[in-house]
């Protein structure tokens, strides 16, 4: 029955990203019984909740065809600014608020130059990445800035609740209430009205432009928790965090979970399976002692072979 | 007894429980202009595609000149000398006329270089041969539609085509240009060329074609010459008698020019620099306005600015008696004006989301519950609508993208009507649709505009305008010229005004 090999893989197709995490997980689970300890799992959550939280924000901006290479530099500066709020005796929501506006303010603006200017977003962004970057750079300097004596900050990254991590709680918080949003709100609708035709979404009546601000101010926001999470979790804020690689990590995690760079279909819950698969590559090859540069290059691999299973759905 | 140039006997092709043509007979001589006619879903793309060879049949011979030919491949069926003219164009823009026409097989000269002098003489003694003249050095992108149509024809005919195949060449063509094309086919059809002309537009059928194969239900279930039948027969056939009789007696309403008397809509003096200048009519409630012109007349223009998608430079609206400047689709929206664009995929469809989605996608707030959608709102509007609409089949949860032409219209017209607009305005709003889905479409206009809307409709075909028009404006490159009623004007008249002869 050989025609019957391509009909398989038609019906396998949709399902192929899950496979492949079954395939990895059982290959090292085979080769390293420790990675299926709860322990090891909770770990892998933990590691990817900061890539997770920004892969949740930027997947609305993908599917409106755009992207956001400015994620980077924006989760160092949050970082940075909530630190600096706290050394200057800001109070703890304050200082949590002074480094989510730089995630919004940062987003806003990519969102008023691609949606109103009508530049390409991957110009905008790259520039904005620029900017942000020196922007940090210029705030915080290029040393670590230690954080000391601010342990309700630190705790957010590194303390526990109800034995979870509460970076995996926050992650987790981040992600319901995206897939809310995307399942039982008009937003949801209109963000896949607006990728598949944005004239036509404009000719129905829908403030497109003012839409793609706010899913741009969104992915900021997103960024900007991340950097929260990341300095409170490493017990240190730095201009330099976030560094090159952030941004295709989160944006790789999108695409494998099948959000197309062109717009259209996509889904926050499946953009979960596809930091899931990253982050149990990298812990794989970790517990294996894969050395690095290894790793990149299987990563890379992996990453492509994954889309091209998924691009036979089409 | 002549041989005909092209012979299908008993062709049918079969997709798993679906039946697309059965047992069809078609033939055509040389020298004839044979029409194909049908709804959507008649079977005539399978039969086309059949005698180009992208689709081989599941039962059947295809003849060409009495021999018996491999059916399923399209480079035997060009060899055979069948070619096709699609609606969309296959020309590469950027290049030029002789490149284009010989596209692949230039004549070479030196070092392997394409001899340019023999290719630009070659394309002028193909031109001379068939009575069409083209700068051969002239870019295809910059020549109008009807002029790149010649083109795709020239093409044909390089690789000496005996058969051509025509599928609605006149989609995009202004009525003087689709005159100019029919005269080239008339003079192809002297030297002996077999046609195949297949179009929605039943006036082309009668202008160009000498015979007309009729087909409904993947079957051929007639076969004349254009003289042997009336219009209102064709259409009968077609469809079948019932519609025929619906869209016949609806025809015959009674027109209701000035509708209620209420000004819903009055225009005043607009502009927009370059575009078009002083414009100025009223819209009344319950009636259907219809706004012809040629393409390039700037009446889509009109549209967007009437509907705030654009913005005009000077001049007024007011709707409903209140002065109004609308500065996005949502303001004109909420003053209670809907809008089908002319383009449905490019400006209409949301194409990969469901039927359902695109239904309510001008309505949105009306199907939520505080700040969330109201999934069985949601259903209930689309399921309601789908039954207004006639929508076979019902598949609310299908893409939009797999509906017929006609279906996708009536979800762009569906998707205002649950606005209940005060001003629906539609941009050409039958192209591409057959011609069932068309009464069906003008049924609901009507059904409309007696519950008073007060209705716009831009089109460019007359048939149209004159079976569903109240009132017809023209407009002519930029400029209103006249409004009338549509019993106080007659074609020739109306065709006068629309070609600018005062």
């Amino acid at each position: 029955m050989i025609a019957s090999v391509p009909a398989l893989g038609r019906r396998l197709a949709p399902h192929a990203l899950p496979l492949a995490m079954l395939v990895i997980i059982i290959a090292f689970a085979v080769s390293e019984p420790a990675f299926l300890k709860p322990d090891n799992l909770i770990g892998i959550v933990r590691q990817v909740a900061i890539t997770g939280i920004m892969a949740v924000g930027m997947t609305f901006v993908i599917m409106t065809g755009g992207i956001d290479l400015s994620v980077g530099p924006v989760l160092a500066l949050s970082g940075v600014i909530a630190l600096f709020s706290l050394d200057a005796g800001v109070p703890l929501p304050l200082s949590i608020v002074a480094g989510l506006s730089v995630g919004l303010v940062v987003g806003l603006l990519n969102g008023f130059i691609v949606a109103r200017l009508e530049l390409p977003p991957i110009i905008v962004t790259l520039a904005m990445l620029s900017m942000v970057r020196g922007s940090a750079l210029l705030i915080g300097g290029p040393d670590l800035h230690p954080i000391r004596g601010h342990e309700a900050y630190a705790a957010i990254g590194s303390g526990d609740f109800l034995g979870l991590p509460i970076s995996v709680h926050l992650f987790a918080a981040v992600t319901v209430l995206m897939v809310l949003v995307q399942k039982l709100t008009p937003l949801g609708l209109l963000v896949a009205a607006i990728g598949e035709n944005e004239r036509a979404a404009r000719l129905s009546g829908h403030r497109t432009r003012l839409t793609k601000m706010a899913l741009y101010a969104i992915c900021g926001v997103g960024a900007a928790i991340a950097g929260i999470v990341q300095s409170s979790q490493v017990h240190t804020a730095s201009a330099v965090y976030g560094e090159f690689g952030t941004e295709l990590d989160v944006i790789a995690s999108v695409v494998l979970g099948g959000t197309s760079l062109m717009g259209g279909n996509g889904s926050i819950a499946r953009t979960i399976l596809g930091v899931m698969f990253l982050g149990i590559i990298n812990n794989g090859m970790n517990i294996l002692n894969v050395p690095i540069d290894i790793q990149l290059i299987a990563k890379g691999v992996i990453i492509a072979v994954s889309l091209a299973l998924s691009e036979w759905r089409a | 007894m002549t041989t005909p140039l092209i012979r299908g006997r008993g062709l049918g092709r079969i997709y798993g429980a679906l039946t697309a043509l059965a047992d069809a007979d078609f033939e055509v001589m040389p020298g004839e202009v044979r029409g194909l006619v049908g709804s959507n879903g008649a079977g005539k793309s399978t039969l086309v595609k059949i005698l180009t060879g992208a689709v081989e049949p599941t039962s059947g011979t295809v003849e060409i000149m009495g021999e018996p030919v491999k059916l399923g491949d399209p480079s035997e069926m060009i060899r055979r000398g069948v070619a096709c003219i699609y609606q969309h164009s296959n020309l590469a823009p950027a290049m030029s006329v002789m490149d284009n026409v010989f596209l692949g097989r230039q004549p070479v000269g030196r070092f392997g270089r394409i001899d340019k002098k023999k290719l630009e003489a070659d394309t002028r003694a193909l031109m001379a041969k068939h009575g069409m003249a083209i700068d051969p050095l002239a870019t295809v992108g910059n020549l109008p539609t009807v002029k790149q149509k010649e083109v795709e024809i020239l093409k044909a005919l390089a690789l000496e085509a005996r058969v051509l195949l025509m599928d609605e060449p006149t989609g995009w063509l202004s009525a003087a240009d689709v005159a100019r094309l029919h005269q080239t086919i008339r003079t192809l059809r002297a030297s002996g060329v077999a046609i195949v002309y297949i179009s929605h537009m039943l006036d082309e059928i009668f202008s160009v074609c000498d015979t007309v194969t009729v087909m409904r239900d993947g079957r051929v279930i007639a076969e004349c010459g254009i003289a042997e039948v009336r219009r209102a027969r064709l259409v009968e056939l077609m469809v079948g008698e019932k519609l025929a009789r619906d869209s016949a007696a609806a025809a015959s309403v009674a027109r209701r020019p000035g509708g209620t008397g209420e000004i819903r809509l009055a225009v005043r003096d607009l502009s927009k620099k370059g575009v078009f200048r002083d414009i100025s009519f009223d819209l009344h409630a319950g009636e259907i306005l219809c706004l012809t012109g040629l393409i390039g007349s700037k009446r889509t223009e009109l549209m967007r600015v009437i509907f705030g998608a654009d913005r005009a430079d000077g001049g007024s609206m007011t709707v409903a008696g209140q002065t109004v400047d609308f500065h996005s689709p949502g303001a004109a929206m909420a003053a209670g004006i809907g809008f089908v664009p002319e383009d449905r995929h490019r400006d209409g469809l949301m194409l990969g989301l469901s039927m359902t989605d695109n239904l309510i996608m001008s309505t949105i707030p009306q199907v939520c519950r505080s700040i969330f959608l109201d999934r069985s709102r949601v259903a209930a509007t689309a399921k309601r609508l789908v039954a207004d609409l006639a929508i076979q089949p019902p598949d609310v949860n299908k893409p939009a993208r797999l509906f017929s032409g006609g279906n996708q219209q009536k979800i762009l017209v569906g998707k205002w009507l649950n606005l209940g607009p005060k001003i629906l305005i539609l941009d050409e709003p039958t192209v591409g649709v057959d011609v069932g889905a068309k009464a069906e479409i003008y049924g609901i206009l009507r059904a409309q505009r007696d519950a008073g809307a007060a209705i716009l409709v831009v089109s460019s075909d007359l048939e149209e305008v004159t079976t569903v028009a109240d009132r017809i404006a023209v407009m002519v490159s930029g400029r209103m010229v006249g409004i009338h009623d549509a019993d106080a004007i007659d074609r020739s008249r109306l065709i006068e005004e629309i070609g600018g002869v005062a």
